[in-house]
């Protein structure tokens, strides 16, 4: 301890100019002894904190002076010797002389700033409310000061007195006259106390603000002569005004963030001795901030204030929430912290003798609580059952966040271990499969009981395990039924991964298999299903889908039988292939007048061609209802927009469909007219029903249509009518042979294509076709699939359920048969919006959505 | 085919993401942990078209065996 450091209190006896040392002396300066010794203790702290403290306490002395109505304005500098000067225009310190308890004349000045507990913040009538650290206040910044000089303007004069370590160095003298009204104290702290001596302006700068926002109309300037501007030479200034008092300090707080209401909610009232100035609005953020302050000094650690403020805050809204029936689907009342996300609220109090907890009065433990609470019970109260709309806003963001917390909470049960008596506790469903190395495991995902029951049977269970999945279903109606994937299954399905969940859980590396393979039926359901697991994987396991660990089993669609040879199809496109191929070694399509004439593999790919084209073909007509009209159209090819600029083509397409017009009663078809807006023309008419049927470029722009036309592009010489089929001469059957272009899609897990093509047989035994003539290219199409199917006993797969277990190892499950599709991320983001409509809380536009794209499942397909 | 850079939305609260984003495809762990949420109690569920009268009579048999379900 260094008693070394006494010796200011030792010095200042002679300066006393009093000669006796008595007990008397060592009593009064026992007090800024005792500061300079624990300085912490009454400043928080002798760093950075403490440091700015020192202008805390000199600054609301001035701010004691506005409140009690006598200054307006407080100047704040920060010299280049990181010295201090706050100036006021209060009443200036008293100067007049005092008789102290022990007999002592003393000037009111020098008391204030040499004893602690003086000056007039003990008295009520002085100061009704005051801040000050327990009044210690300047005294403590005196004794904590290398220097510090004191200037008083009053009564026409000007007073001055000198301090070095709290001891005065002079004493109180009359300098001169002035007109002026106020205090000047500028200081020193004192660098052999203080670790930090460096002021920060924006520390500095942040507390005059705030106290200028708490007490409305005062003038707060902070100028640092440390930061001189290299232009002008003069230094950085900041001055603090707002007459909107805390109002303004929310809108401050909320700055650039979006808000629920314009304006705060501000409630103001004074009760029971009890200034409260409370102000509160809502931006659409989760966190909460609250600044509370008790006679100025912000209470960071709360108080009796803001428990007040919270406990009515939740009160109300609840309150409000019921009464304009905001709850019917919410359970529980909202808790305080729903009701506090994205608050931003000012709680200023000011109150006669507040008492605080701990050195730095970070807690207001007055009593206050129940004062508070009745003020914002009330005004909140009545404002949010005046204002509906913000109130419902304010009510909705706080059921959101309870709904946020009831997810969250949720979401922990998904990986909270069951009891001890789980075992391992991997789910029962699971058949595990034997190998322990991760690398060559595979899982399959299987939807449905009794597919997962096949899957089972057929796997090899060294290396392949099965999680049946099941879909539960919610409810049947107007023919459609709502499916979902439980809480156990997602849970099953978790653990049987063995990642984890979650972003601080979840763990790639922790995947006990190589392969997590999906397996579902291929119809609606099946792709739907697929469609939820992988949407599940893209939002929550991301991780596995970058490592190529997720994977789509491709069971086949159809097996076709022919004799006793058996063959499986995995999809529509490859079902047609087989077909035509098959069709094409017996037959000859002719086509337009000049008969010419396709045949073996040229037909084989035409077909192909066709088909896809019929397909896109379908969905325009979905805008267009008459595939007379559809077929003029791709015929008339309307591919750019510049057909649509000039009309020479829509003229065409115009005299096509007058022909027409009578047998399918169209009103209203006229000559192509121009749209104003986008400078191209269009046609219209209305058909039979009274439907509004338009071409113009929006319908060319359409996806569908350009695919279209695109594949129109392809075929449109061989779309010539009439179309002749009849038996190919002797000697085209070993063309049909030639092997087509492969438009098989590409394989990316490197498996072998499913199923093996059976080798064209070379004696067919066919009767011989009588020419048949078609006259669309659908005819055609279906005429020749036909032809190809007379062969064969044709079995389309429903589902996996209906293969046996050989059959689903043959087809689907065995490496070296199989054809998997490997999930890559670009598909999800894709997977993810599909899932998003299907999902959306717009149940028309998900039920027209479903009913455009459901039924044709490759559209739903990765 | 030149394709737009598609715009990216959380799930949860529809704000503007990147694939970049710590959280993608969501904006904040709060949206990850709403969405898995969501998973946990169920809350997506997928509708399907009834095409097929065979399918409705297994439809109806699979809602009565569901009494005894574990889920919830």
């Amino acid at each position: 301890m260094a008693t070394k450091e006494l010796t200011p209190a030792e010095s200042a006896i002679p300066a006393n100019g009093n000669g006796s040392y008595t007990g008397e002396n060592i009593k009064i300066l026992e007090g800024l002894e005792a500061v300079r010794l624990r300085p912490a203790m009454y400043i928080g702290s002798t760093g950075e904190m403490g440091l700015h403290h020192l202008v805390y306490e000199v600054v609301d002395n001035s701010v004691d002076e506005a409140l009690a109505g006598y200054a307006t304005k407080i100047e704040v500098t920060i010299h280049v010797d990181n010295s201090i000067t706050v100036t006021d225009d209060g009443r200036g310190i008293p100067v007049d002389e005092m008789t102290l308890d022990n007999g002592e004349k003393m000037s009111a000045v020098q008391v204030v700033l040499t004893k602690l507990h003086a000056g007039g913040k003990f008295d009520t009538s002085t100061y009704k409310v005051s801040g000050g650290l327990h009044g210690v206040g300047v005294s403590c910044v005196n004794a904590l000061a290398e220097q510090l000089s004191v200037e008083v303007w009053k009564d026409g004069h000007t007073w001055e007195q000198e301090y070095a370590k709290g001891i005065p160095t002079s004493k109180l003298k009359q300098t001169g006259t002035s007109k002026r009204r106020g205090t000047k104290v500028h200081f020193l702290p004192d660098r052999t106390i203080f670790t930090v001596t460096e002021y920060n302006y924006d520390t500095l700068a942040q507390r005059l603000r705030e106290l200028a926002f708490l007490n409305k109309g005062l003038t707060i300037t902070l100028t640092d002569e440390r930061t001189t501007d290299a232009k002008t030479g003069e230094s950085k200034r900041a001055e603090f005004k707002y007459a909107g008092g805390i109002g303004e300090f929310i809108k401050h707080l909320n700055r650039g963030k979006s808000v629920l209401h314009d304006k705060p909610i501000v409630m103001e009232g004074l009760r029971d001795g009890v200034d409260m100035e409370i102000a509160l609005q809502y931006n659409d953020g989760y966190s909460e901030t609250v600044f509370c302050f008790a006679n100025n000094i912000n209470t960071v650690d709360g108080g009796t204030h803001l428990s007040g403020f919270r406990t009515a805050l939740t009160r109300t809204i609840n309150y409000i929430g019921q009464q304009l029936g905001l709850f019917k689907d919410v359970k529980e009342n909202l808790t305080g912290d729903d009701v506090r996300e994205g608050l931003v609220a000012v709680i200023s109090v000011k109150l006669p003798q507040p008492q605080f907890e701990g050195q730095t009065k970070g807690k207001l433990n007055s009593d206050i609580a129940g004062t508070v609470q009745a003020l914002v019970n009330e005004r909140l109260g009545m404002f949010l059952e005046q204002n509906p709309p913000v109130a419902k806003r304010i009510i909705n963001k706080a059921i959101e966040a309870a709904r946020a917390r009831e997810a969250a909470r949720k979401a922990r049960d998904l990986t909270r271990r069951k009891g001890a008596l789980d075992g391992g506790g991997l789910p029962g469903k699971l058949a595990d499969c034997s190998e322990r190395n991760p690398e060559h495991c595979e899982l399959y995902l299987v939807e449905g009981e009794s597919a997962g029951g096949t899957a089972k049977q057929g796997r090899d269970r060294k290396f392949q395990a099965i999680l049946p999945l099941k879909g539960k279903i919610l409810n049947v109606e107007k023919a459609r039924y709502d499916k979902m994937l439980g809480h156990e299954e997602i849970r099953a399905m978790i653990t049987a991964l063995g990642t984890g969940i979650g972003k601080d859980d979840f763990d790639a590396a922790k995947l006990r298999y190589g392969k997590i393979i999906l397996m579902t039926d291929a119809d609606v359901d099946g792709s739907h299903i697929r469609t939820l697991l992988l949407t599940f994987f893209f939002r929550h396991m991301q991780g596995l889908i970058e490592r190529d660990h997720v994977y789509i089993a491709q069971p086949p669609l159809f097996k076709i039988k022919k004799g006793k040879r058996e063959e499986y199809i995995k999809d529509e496109r490859d079902f047609v292939r087989v077909m035509v191929k098959h069709a094409a070694e017996g037959i000859v399509v002719r086509y337009g007048e000049g008969a010419a004439k396709l045949e073996g593999a040229a037909l084989t790919k035409f077909m192909g061609h066709l088909n896809e084209y019929l397909g896109f073909f379908d969905k325009v007509n979905k805008r267009l209802r008459n595939e007379e009209v559809t077929n003029l159209l791709a015929h008339a090819e309307l591919t750019k927009r510049a057909d649509f600029e000039n009309k020479t083509k829509l003229d065409a397409l115009y005299k096509d469909l007058e022909k027409i017009q009578k047998k399918y009663q169209f009103k209203g078809l006229q000559k192509p007219v121009q749209d104003e807006e986008h400078q191209t023309w269009s046609l219209s008419f209305s058909d039979a029903q009274g439907a509004e049927r338009k071409i113009d470029w929006l319908l060319a722009s359409t996806p569908e249509y350009r695919q279209m036309m695109s594949k129109h592009g392809q075929i449109k010489e061989m779309l010539e009518p009439p179309f002749v089929v009849e038996s190919a001469v002797k000697g085209a059957a070993a063309a049909a042979e030639a092997e087509e272009e492969a438009e098989a899609e590409a394989t990316p897990a490197g498996d072998v294509q499913v199923g093996k093509a059976v080798p064209p047989g070379g004696k067919r035994g066919k009767a011989p076709l009588e020419p048949v003539e078609k006259q669309t290219p659908r005819e055609l199409f279906e005429y020749v699939i036909e032809q190809g199917r007379r062969d064969y006993q044709v079995q389309r797969y429903k589902g996996l359920g209906e293969m046996t277990a050989a059959q689903l190892w043959e087809t689907t499950m065995d490496p070296e048969r199989r054809t998997l599709l490997r999930v890559r991320l670009e598909d999800l983001v894709a997977t993810d919006d599909v899932f998003t409509t299907l999902m959306g809380e717009d149940v028309e536009r998900r039920r027209k959505f479903i009913e455009d794209n459901a039924l044709d499942v490759k559209n739903l397909d990765i | 085919m030149s394709r737009k850079q598609k715009i990216l939305r959380c799930p949860t609260c529809r704000s503007v993401v990147t694939e970049k984003d710590e959280n993608f495809p969501f904006c904040s762990d709060r949206c990850r942990s709403i969405d898995l949420g969501k998973w946990a109690s169920g809350a997506y569920r997928i509708s399907s078209p009834i095409v097929d009268p065979e399918v409705l009579e297994g439809l109806a048999e699979s809602i009565q065996g569901q009494g005894n379900d574990d889920d919830q």
